[in-house]
């Protein structure tokens, strides 16, 4: 019988642009990697800038509505550039570069930007009902990303570069939980 | 006749840094767990802080250090798909334990809060 079981791997980083070698091991009943995903948790910030999910606040920052520009009524098709609402996307915070490999096949078989956030998480609310956008409160459910590996050799070979630390070019303490889905015969 | 039905088992945390563990029993007629989430009153805290373990019936379906934060959901989900799926478990002895650990991040000042579990069942109509 098959079972899913999880695998959690801590990935300390101390130093801006620190590259981290990693591995994980799985147990010996491992049939597949059938998933992948991954957290954080922020150590020390003594010295370091708060990550800040840079949201628009409707008490603070209230965006205008669209379509309410020169172009006159919505509707006609005329208000043209002032609807594009690239002033409004903000940049997520790259925290590192995270890959994986397995020992079976050549090359990378999970590679991912991780992300503090999603910046842009209120982008699409027009209901301007005051309610503040933030991930614990308006964040979608996280999923895995479905991978398929065989995983005979029990043993993922892992990578991970810092990003933080050197886009703010201080020491930044943090951990990134790389959680790995498998799939256990019984 | 089977019919859906929610449980929700809370715990308490009152000290910062600390882990509280707590065992739950289902009801009888429950014959499959659907779905597990996660929520709390100061869902900051738990987003940022918190980690647990989630056993049923003796199974560990998610180990120590699981992150809080891939448990929930915000608003925008629609009801219906809130949960995490966990594909119909049955509930054995029925016992359900939450094993969670509070763990300061630097982005939050802790107040006690409240930790609930929800699960989303399938139960037997009593007869």
């Amino acid at each position: 019988m098959m079972k899913e079981q999880v695998i959690i791997t801590k990935i300390s980083i101390k130093r801006k642009g620190e590259r981290k070698h990693f591995q994980i091991k799985l147990p010996k009943n491992t049939k597949f990697i059938v998933g992948v995903e991954y957290g954080g948790r922020l150590i020390d910030h003594s010295d370091a800038v708060v990550i800040r999910t840079p949201l628009p606040d409707p008490f603070t920052d209230p965006i205008p509505p669209v379509g309410t520009g020169t172009g006159g009524a919505v509707g006609t098709g005329s208000s043209g550039a002032t609807d594009t609402p690239t002033a409004f996307f903000k940049r997520n915070q790259l925290i590192g570069e995270l890959k994986l490999q397995s020992c079976e096949e050549s090359n990378w078989f999970f590679s991912v930007d991780v992300f503090a956030s999603d910046a842009n998480l209120g982008l699409g609310d027009f209901s301007q009902s005051g309610f503040p956008i933030k991930d614990y409160t308006h964040g979608n459910k996280r999923t895995e990303e479905i991978v398929k590996v065989d995983a005979e050799s029990t043993i993922i070979q892992g990578w991970y570069l810092d990003s933080f630390g050197k886009s703010q070019k201080v020491d930044i303490k943090y951990e990134v939980n790389v959680y790995v889905w498998i799939n256990v015969e019984e | 006749m089977l019919k859906a039905t929610k449980k929700r088992f809370d715990i308490k945390i009152l000290v910062a840094n600390s882990s509280v563990s707590d065992t739950f029993e289902l009801d009888k007629n429950i014959v499959k767990v659907h779905g597990i989430l996660v929520t709390s009153d100061k869902d900051d805290l738990l987003y940022y802080r918190g980690t647990q373990k989630v056993e049923i019936n003796k199974e560990e379906f998610f180990p120590e250090n699981y992150e809080s934060k891939l448990l929930m959901s915000g608003i925008n989900v629609a009801p219906k798909q809130r949960y995490y799926d966990l594909g119909g478990v049955a509930p054995g002895n029925g016992l359900v334990k939450i094993s969670y650990k509070d763990l300061d991040d630097g982005r939050t000042v802790f107040a006690p809060y409240r930790v609930s579990l929800y699960l989303d069942c399938e139960m037997e109509d009593e007869l």
